[in-house]
């Protein structure tokens, strides 16, 4: 009896032990989460602040950090070792988990954490190579004392934080996914520039486009998806003069085409599925209500502008950038400012690496929009056999090398993938593989990407972080290499300019936009556009310089750089409004920030609306096209027209392109907006608008399609919505969200009701959004303003996590607080610390 | 309610001093397996000393910054209310600490008599 009392009293124990201990699937373990002394009731509102005094071990001297009421940590050291290792510490004080997820994540190490379900994102990190890149990347800094000085103090700085806070200081994130962080090493800080590049680089329809052009003609792709699109206003002004001669372009080799090639190129996912290669730990659904953008690369959405002093009020020029990028909680941003002898340096950066990244000094200011420059190409490999050990290239057979990469699994065996790679790089997928949901990828192809070079971006960093004019900026972007950013630049002396920048491969007109025949030596990449002879322009006659992604340089520009730049809106309405700019003041430029006029919604909608009169039948079909009719073409969040004309367009667009499909395309690439419109304004009775899939001779024009995808709008909206009415109010159905990194529920901000849209300048729309907003007036005392959507803290328990996310939501930016050093009185100051080194 | 209170300190320093939680386990187990002089007190003693102070801690904490981490867990445990998550606290603790407190008087039982005052009482 007692050993039966025994045995079912200690079972229930054991029981209720085990229950506690463990996590169950995706279920917490619940004893050491609640348990009040180390669980997360630890991790309250005051938790992540720092004390008035702390020792940090490798301190050479006394560091001070000056805390203001936005919670922005302003650095004062005596040298540039101190005060790259107080950054790294403040970074992990306010970021630790962000910082080390997001590397394991780069790292392709997510199944670590996650067990099973992380494999396949593992093994796409691991075959895209960008562990292989950044070790490849490390090597190089190394190199170089001063770059490998600050990066090692950084990763000392983490460390010292890392140790300082223990298990029960641990933010709540790896209590609750129960694991620790592991020491931070400069790889880390190398990865997190690798995710940028995936992020802003990879972007490509090369498999899409091939199988096009296989089914349709290269005609029609060189058609649909031309160089040099109708409606878009390049990136530098047309007419700018070359101060260059430009080299010979290399003539292009033969394409790859269907027959004669041995590798299996079909089989590719969708372009659709390929659209959100934004790193995150689940496949990022596409964007629902705009599928349109879905279809359009992602980074796009960012503006950068810099108007003269001939054109503002003060005489002052004034420098804005606002840059789009996928909305995460904690922020990918925070704010901070970086002093020392040499420097003082304000603005915004990624936790997980040192410098800022864009900002302002007391001389000049710069920030960036993505380039999205295509130099990504895919090279099909013909194999000798199925030990893949052979490879054909010009006439004869080379050796694969392969890269072993080990993926642990939390709760399960070891992957071991073996990586294959040409000379030109890695053989991403096979094809026995089923698609990866982050990029469609073709079969058998290798890997050619600007990403995998070693390239040098913290020495360009460094430099722009200390530049006095337009020398030490110029000189810089030299080492800017990937992902290619438009980087506007201005100073005090009133210089203005605007670099298109980066390392572009030197290529024959349209090379690398379909799948390249390996084995060919005429279709590799021959070396690299000079750095003097990428886009560029400086104080143009017209007084300001500006970006949105698209097209960098037109017809006259001797380099091919791509074809997939973003479409005409955003670059169009700047400088629209810039160009009749005069006495320009700094709230100008932040109302214009959150301009929400839709261009493209001006140029078709009223022809639309001519044809949807005999259209709207039911109650709420009539209600729509009214929203329409009196519609300003404003994309506010309280208007009910936005929510309508977005989902017109998309079935526009749908109705239109989706039947040319054929033959072995699995998926009708989506071209971009300014095709669109312009056969809408242009060519009504083009043949795009043909309905495929009528027979009997019918022969659909505009006219029919626009009332089809009008009325299937509706129906859409209605099923979605609900019956017309408050749902439908743009602020609503848009359902701007911004979602906790890991997507823990109740970590993220659910609704966020704003005005913008992706194709307006104030680019707020479902997942992505502006993610870091500035405003710089550079006067004799720079000035500026700046906000973002999160907070500085990374502890969801702190009030300031999410803080900023209101008046982001509602274009409100803050002054920003530059002090010239730690003793500087500001009521705006409201803690101090001061670190020193420990004994 | 001397074992009460002996046992919610010893919980309290050794949950100070390390990172474990299962002190609210182990200190009752070891309570029951030694001092308990009956089943039913072993399983109180535990339940009350360990939900009392995790309930207390955690209601503490509530009050004094945590309550927006709380708020989120609360999300994330599909509970609703972060003052349900106070009381679920107190009570995942007292429920364990209960049961190691019974098994720890049942193991007991096996190696020893049952204590002579607890015999004395019986009559």
């Amino acid at each position: 009896m007692k050993w039966v009392r025994a045995l079912v009293s200690l079972s229930l124990a054991a029981a209720a032990f085990w229950a506690l201990d463990n996590r169950h699937g995706a279920f917490p373990a619940l004893g050491k989460l609640l348990d009040p002394f180390s669980g997360f009731w630890q991790n309250g509102a005051r938790s992540d602040d720092l004390p008035g005094t702390l020792a940090v071990p490798g301190l050479r001297d006394e560091v001070r950090v000056v805390w203001d009421d936005r919670r922005v940590p302003h650095i004062f050291a005596a040298n540039d070792h101190d005060l790259y290792l107080a950054q790294g510490y403040v970074a992990a004080a306010l970021r630790l988990w962000q910082m080390d997820f997001q590397s394991l994540y780069t790292a392709g190490r997510i199944a670590e954490i996650i067990g099973p379900p992380g494999v396949r994102q593992d093994i796409f990190s691991r075959r895209f190579g960008l562990p292989w890149a950044a070790e490849r990347m490390l090597a190089v800094f190394r190199d170089d004392a001063a770059t490998r000085e600050i990066v090692e103090a950084f990763t000392a700085g983490v460390n010292a934080r890392v140790r300082d806070i223990g298990s029960k200081g641990l933010p709540v994130e790896f209590k609750i996914l129960d694991y620790r962080p592991e020491p931070w090493t400069d790889l880390k800080c190398v990865l997190l520039l690798k995710a940028m590049a995936l992020t802003l680089a990879s972007y490509n329809q090369d498999a899409a486009l091939t199988a096009m052009r296989d089914a349709l003609g290269q005609e029609t792709v060189e058609a649909l998806f031309p160089y040099v699109p109708p409606l878009v206003d390049p990136v530098i002004p047309p007419g700018t003069p070359l101060d260059f001669t430009p080299l010979e372009v290399p003539a292009a080799g033969p394409a790859r085409s269907e027959d004669g090639s041995s590798a299996r190129l079909a089989g590719s996912p969708a372009p659709g599925a390929g659209a959100d290669p934004e790193p995150g730990p689940e496949a990022v659904p596409a964007d629902e209500s705009s599928p349109i953008s879905a279809r359009t690369r992602p980074g796009v959405g960012s503006n950068n502008w810099a108007v003269s002093g001939r054109l503002t009020a003060n005489g002052f020029p004034i420098l804005c950038n606002d840059m789009h990028l996928e909305l995460s909680l904690p922020a990918v941003w925070y704010e901070l400012q970086l002093a020392a002898p040499g420097v003082n340096v304000r603005g915004v950066a990624f936790p997980a690496a040192p410098f800022v990244i864009a900002g302002y000094n007391e001389d000049v200011a710069w920030g960036f929009t993505n380039g999205t420059d295509d130099v990504l190409d895919w090279y099909g490999i013909t194999f000798k056999d199925g030990s893949r050990a052979e490879y054909l290239y010009g006439g004869e057979w080379r050796k694969t090398s392969v890269r072993e990469e080990r993926i642990k699994v939390r709760g399960g065996e070891t992957v071991v993938d073996r990586v294959v790679h040409t000379h030109y790089g890695p053989i991403v997928r096979w094809p026995e593989e089923p698609p990866f949901p982050n990029m469609n990828v073709p079969a058998s192809a290798a890997l050619r990407w600007a990403g995998h070079d070693p390239t040098r971006e913290f020495h360009a960093l460094y430099a722009l972080n200390r530049a006095r004019g337009y020398e030490d900026y110029l000189a810089a972007l030299k080492d800017w290499d990937c992902p290619a950013q438009n980087i506007v630049f201005a100073d005090r002396t009133g210089t203005i300019a605007l670099w298109h920048n980066g390392k572009f491969p030197l290529r024959a007109k349209g090379q690398g936009r379909f799948v390249l025949d390996g084995a060919d030596p005429a279709n590799e990449w021959r070396g690299w556009v000079p750095h003097g002879h990428v886009p560029h322009v400086k104080d143009p006659e017209r007084g300001f310089v500006s970006s949105a992604n698209q097209l960098a340089a037109d017809a006259d520009y001797p380099y091919y750089l791509g074809a997939d730049f973003a479409s005409f809106e955003r670059g169009a309405r700047i400088n629209e409004i810039l160009g009749r700019a005069r006495g320009v003041r700094p709230e100008d430029m932040v109302r214009m920030q959150a301009d929400v006029v839709d261009v493209r919604a001006r140029a078709v909608a009223a022809r639309l609306v001519e044809f949807l009169e005999g259209a709207a039948t039911t109650g709420t079909e009539k209600k729509c096209l009214e929203e329409l009719r009196g519609w300003d073409f404003e994309a506010r969040a309280s208007f009910v027209a936005p929510t309508v004309f977005r989902e017109l367009w998309n079935e526009l667009n749908r109705l239109t392109w989706d039947d040319e499909k054929t033959g072995g395309m699995e998926v009708m690439p989506m071209p971009g907006s300014q095709i669109t419109v312009d056969l809408v304004l242009n060519d009504p009775g083009s043949p795009f608008f043909d309905d495929k899939a009528t027979g009997g001779g019918a022969v659909e024009s505009l006219a029919d399609i626009a009332a089809q995808a009008f009325r299937s709008a509706v129906a859409k909206l209605e099923s979605r919505l609900g019956p017309f009415g408050e749902s439908w109010r743009w602020g609503k159905a848009k359902a701007t969200r911004v979602r906790h990194l890991a997507r823990i529920p109740g970590f993220g901000r659910d609704k966020v009701e704003a005005d913008g849209a992706g194709q307006v300048i104030n680019a707020i729309d479902a997942i992505w959004a502006p993610s870091w907003r500035m405003v710089v007036e550079l006067g004799p005392e720079v000035k500026a303003w700046g906000n973002y959507p999160g907070g500085q803290s990374g502890n969801p328990g702190s009030k300031s996590y999410e803080d900023r996310v209101d008046d982001w939501a509602a274009g409100r930016p803050y002054e920003l607080l530059f002090l010239k050093s730690a003793d500087e009185a500001s009521p705006r100051i409201v803690r101090r610390t001061v670190m020193r080194g420990a004994r | 309610m001397t074992a009460v209170l002996i046992s919610l300190a010893a919980i309290l320093l050794l949950e100070l001093l390390t990172p474990f939680w299962w002190w609210a386990m182990a200190v009752p187990f070891v309570y029951g397996a030694t001092a308990a002089r009956k089943g039913g007190s072993a399983f109180l003693t535990g339940f009350s000393a360990a939900g009392l102070l995790w309930l207390g801690a955690a209601l503490y904490f509530y009050l004094t910054g945590s309550g927006l981490i709380a708020a989120r867990m609360a999300v994330l445990l599909k509970m609703g209310d972060a003052r349900l998550l106070v009381v679920v606290t107190g009570f995942a603790a007292a429920l364990a600490a209960g049961l190691a407190g019974y098994a720890g008087y049942a193991v007991k039982r096996l190696f020893k008599a049952p204590a002579k005052t607890e015999r004395k009482e019986r009559p």
